[in-house]
C-alpha cells in the first residue's frame, strides 16, 4: 500500500490529467455529480452520495449513436484519453459490474446474450476506477443488505482510504497494480497507518442500519407477483422517474431519430419504467398502463428478473433512490414489506 | 389538534361517510412525511400532521392519478389551505363532484423546506430532529442545531395569504384567518428589475439542471391530463435530451398550462431532485394574471377561470402593444 499526502493530493489529480480524463464529484450548481474536471480544486471529496450517480460517465442520459445526412453517416468521435473516475464508492463501483453485463464483456451466460455496446465498451474497457472508502456512511446507505460495505473493494482498480493526512492507496485490479507500480514518486504506507484503516473500517461499519436478510427476496417476488400487495406497495407514487434518474444500476433506455432538413442525429435516452409511455405500443395499447403494473415491474427487474439473467440483484443499496423520492416511497420498506408478507 | 383530527376521521369511517382517507403519516426519514390511505379504523393514529406534511395529497384525486387499486365513491383527505385550493381547481375543472370529498382543513403554519435545512447543516446529515412550537432541532454526528422555524419554511409559506382550507367540510383546531403578507410577489419584483440578459441566463442555468424525470408535472395538482404533451410521440412536440433547448420547452409549456391554475403549493418545488427554481416562473404568470384579470386561483368554486372567461373591461395592451 502507498500513500499520498493531503497537501500533494492536487499534484496527484494533475499528475493524472496527463494521461486521463479525469472525472470526480463536484458540486454542480446545488446538486452534486460526477464531471469531468479542469482542476483538482474543482473536487469535492466530501460529499458521500453524489445526487446524479456515475454511471452516466459511461452511460450519458443523452447520447449520440450517429449524425446522418444524405450522404451517408458518421458516428462522434470520443475523448482520446482513457477516463480516470476519482472518488466512488462502494455502491457505484459495484454498479458498473452489473451495467456491464448488460452492455460490456463481463456477462455470465454467454450465449443467452451476446450484446456488446461499443459506445459502453469504449468508456469503460480503459477506465481506471478509484474506489473512496466511506468513512461516514449515510442513515440511508444499506449496501450491508447487498453484501457490499462502506470498505468494500468490489469493482475497483484501485481502493483509497482516507486518513486524517493522508490517501492509502491499494491496488484490486491488475489495472490497478500497473497503475501503482508505474507512480514512482509515492511513499510506503506505514504499519501504523494501515492498521488506522481497519479502525476507521469498523467505525464505518458501526453507522450501518442493521443488516436485513433478503435471501428470501428473489422468490418472494416471484411467489407474490399477482397478489393484491403491489396496490398497497404502488398507492402513493406519483410514477416520476427520479428514482430511476438517480440510480447508478437503472439503464433502460429510448432511441430518438432528431432530424431536420437533410442531416439528423440518433440519440439513445435514458428512459424509465415509471412513465407509462415506456411500454405503450404502437395500435395505442399499454400493457402497464396502471400505475401499480410499473412499481411492480421496477421492483421485479431490481430483485427477480436481473437475478434470474444475471444472478444478482440490480441494486447496491446507494440508498439514492430514498432521498429523492417526493412521495417518501422508501425501497428498504418494499423490500421488507414484500419479505414479510 | 393531532387527536381531533384522529377522532373525526375515525368518525367519518365509522358512519361510512367516507371509503378511504388520504392524510400524511410519519416518513421513513427525519422530517419527512409520506401519504397515508386509511380505511380501517385502526389504522387512523398512523396520521400525523405537522411542519413535514408538505406534500399536496389532492393530486391523489384526479382520475388518472388515482391509483388506490380502484376507485372509490367517497374520499375523504386532509388539507393544507394551498391543498384545499387544488380541489377548488378540480370542482371548476369538473375533475371531482364536490359533494364525493369530505374536506378535512387542518392550521397550517407553513412547511419545512429540506434543502433550505440542509443549507443550514452545510450538507451534512440530519439523523435526529425535533420540532418544537418556534424552532427545529437537528442533530447530526458532529453537530447540534437549533434553527427558527420561519427561517426554514417554503417559500411558498413565506408568502402564503391563505394558509387555511377556503373550502372544507370539517376544520380541526383554529383557522389562522388574516395573514398580513404584503410582499406576496418579492421574487418575481426583484427579478423583472434585472436585465432581459441577466434574466435568460439565470432561467438557463437553472432549467439546464433539469434531468426530465418529471417530478415537478406527476406530484403537481395541476397537471392531470391524461396524456400530457411531453408524452406524446406522434408527433412528437419536443426533444427528450436533458438539453437546456429542450427541457426549457417542457418547464415554459407546463408554466402557460398552469397559468390561472397554480396554486403555489410549492409541491414541484419540494419533489424537485435537482433543486431547481421552478417556483419564480410560476409566480411571474400567477402575478401577471393577478394584475390583468385580478384572479386568484382556487379561492373561489363558483367563479369562473381567468383562462376560460372574458370581461370586456380586461387590460388588452398584451395584444394591442
Amino acid at each position: 500500500m502507498i500513500k499520498v499526502k493531503k497537501s500533494e493530493f492536487n499534484k496527484f489529480i494533475e499528475n493524472l490529467q496527463e494521461n486521463y480524463s479525469v472525472f470526480a464529484p463536484v458540486t454542480d450548481g446545488k446538486a452534486t455529480a460526477f464531471k469531468k474536471i479542469k482542476s483538482a480544486d474543482d473536487i469535492n471529496n466530501k460529499v458521500l452520495n453524489t445526487k446524479r450517480s456515475p454511471k452516466e460517465i459511461f452511460f450519458p442520459q443523452s447520447e449520440v449513436l450517429f449524425q446522418y445526412t444524405k450522404e451517408g453517416m458518421e458516428v462522434p468521435k470520443r475523448d482520446e484519453k482513457p477516463f480516470a473516475i476519482w472518488g466512488m464508492r462502494n455502491c457505484d463501483t459495484k454498479s458498473l459490474l452489473m451495467l456491464d453485463k448488460v452492455f460490456g464483456e463481463a456477462h455470465q451466460m454467454p450465449k443467452k446474450d451476446m450484446y456488446k455496446d461499443p459506445y459502453w465498451k469504449e468508456k469503460y474497457d480503459n477506465c481506471l476506477v478509484f474506489n473512496l472508502a466511506c468513512n461516514e456512511p449515510l442513515s440511508t446507505c444499506f449496501c450491508n443488505w447487498f453484501d457490499g460495505g462502506p470498505f468494500d473493494k468490489t469493482g475497483s482498480d484501485i481502493f483509497v482510504v482516507e486518513t486524517d493526512e493522508n490517501y492509502i492507496f491499494e491496488a484490486v485490479s491488475d489495472k490497478g497494480k500497473k497503475f501503482l507500480s508505474d507512480f514512482k514518486t509515492a511513499e510506503n504506507a506505514s504499519d501504523k497507518e494501515i492498521k488506522k484503516i481497519e479502525k476507521l473500517k469498523e467505525t464505518a461499519e458501526s453507522y450501518l442500519a442493521e443488516k436485513e436478510d433478503i435471501s428470501s427476496l428473489f422468490f418472494k417476488t416471484k411467489e407474490i407477483w399477482d397478489e393484491p400487495i403491489w396496490d398497497e406497495i404502488a398507492a402513493k407514487c406519483v410514477n416520476c422517474g427520479a428514482c430511476a434518474f438517480v440510480c447508478p444500476t437503472c439503464h433502460c433506455f429510448d432511441v430518438s431519430d432528431e432530424g431536420k432538413g437533410n442531416k439528423g442525429k440518433r440519440i439513445r435516452l435514458w428512459d424509465s419504467c415509471m412513465f407509462a409511455i415506456f411500454t405503450k405500443e404502437a395500435s395505442g395499447h399499454n400493457p402497464r398502463s396502471q400505475s401499480t403494473q410499473r412499481v411492480r415491474q421496477r421492483v421485479m427487474h431490481k430483485y427477480n428478473y436481473f437475478m434470474d439473467n444475471y444472478d444478482e440483484h440490480l441494486c447496491t443499496g446507494c440508498g439514492r433512490c430514498v432521498v429523492v423520492c417526493p412521495v417518501n416511497l422508501d425501497i428498504r420498506e418494499v423490500i421488507k414489506k414484500i419479505i414479510n408478507y | 389538534m393531532i387527536q381531533n383530527l384522529r377522532t373525526e376521521v375515525k368518525k367519518l369511517l365509522k358512519d361510512k361517510k367516507v371509503d378511504i382517507i388520504i392524510g400524511w403519516e410519519k416518513g421513513s426519514l427525519p422530517l419527512s412525511s409520506t401519504p397515508a390511505f386509511i380505511q380501517k379504523e385502526e389504522d387512523v393514529d398512523r396520521l400525523i400532521f405537522d411542519e413535514t406534511c408538505r406534500n399536496n395529497l389532492t393530486t391523489y384525486l384526479t382520475k388518472d392519478k388515482r391509483k388506490l387499486g380502484k376507485t372509490y365513491d367517497k374520499i375523504g383527505i386532509v388539507v393544507k389551505g394551498c391543498d384545499a385550493r387544488s380541489i377548488v381547481l378540480y370542482s371548476i375543472e369538473q375533475q371531482i363532484k364536490r359533494e364525493n370529498i369530505v374536506i378535512i382543513g387542518v392550521p397550517c403554519n407553513g412547511i419545512l423546506e429540506k434543502k433550505k435545512i440542509l443549507q443550514k447543516t452545510e450538507n451534512k446529515e440530519i439523523l435526529e430532529s425535533k420540532i418544537d412550537g418556534k424552532n427545529v432541532h437537528l442533530k447530526g454526528r458532529d453537530f447540534d442545531l437549533t434553527i427558527p422555524l420561519k427561517d426554514v419554511l417554503c417559500d411558498s409559506c413565506l408568502t402564503c395569504k391563505y394558509p387555511d382550507a377556503p373550502v372544507h367540510d370539517i376544520f380541526i383546531g383554529k383557522p389562522r384567518k388574516e395573514v398580513d403578507i404584503k410582499d406576496e410577489f418579492k421574487n418575481v419584483i426583484d427579478f423583472e428589475k434585472k436585465s432581459s440578459e441577466e434574466r435568460w441566463e439565470y432561467i438557463k442555468e437553472e432549467y439546464s439542471k433539469c434531468i426530465r424525470c418529471y417530478a415537478c408535472r406527476n406530484v403537481c395538482p395541476a397537471c392531470y391530463c391524461n396524456e400530457c404533451f411531453v408524452d406524446q410521440n406522434d408527433p412528437q412536440w419536443i426533444g427528450k435530451t436533458p438539453e437546456v433547448t429542450d427541457s426549457i420547452i417542457f418547464h415554459l409549456i407546463r408554466n402557460l398550462h398552469v397559468a390561472g391554475r397554480c396554486v403555489d403549493c410549492g409541491a414541484c418545488v419540494s419533489a424537485c431532485p435537482v433543486d431547481l427554481d421552478l417556483r419564480i416562473m410560476n409566480k411571474k404568470v400567477e402575478k401577471e394574471i393577478k394584475e390583468r384579470f385580478d384572479y386568484t386561483a382556487g379561492l373561489d368554486i363558483n367563479e369562473k377561470p381567468a383562462m376560460a372567461s372574458y370581461c370586456e373591461n380586461e387590460k388588452q395592451d398584451f395584444i394591442m402593444g
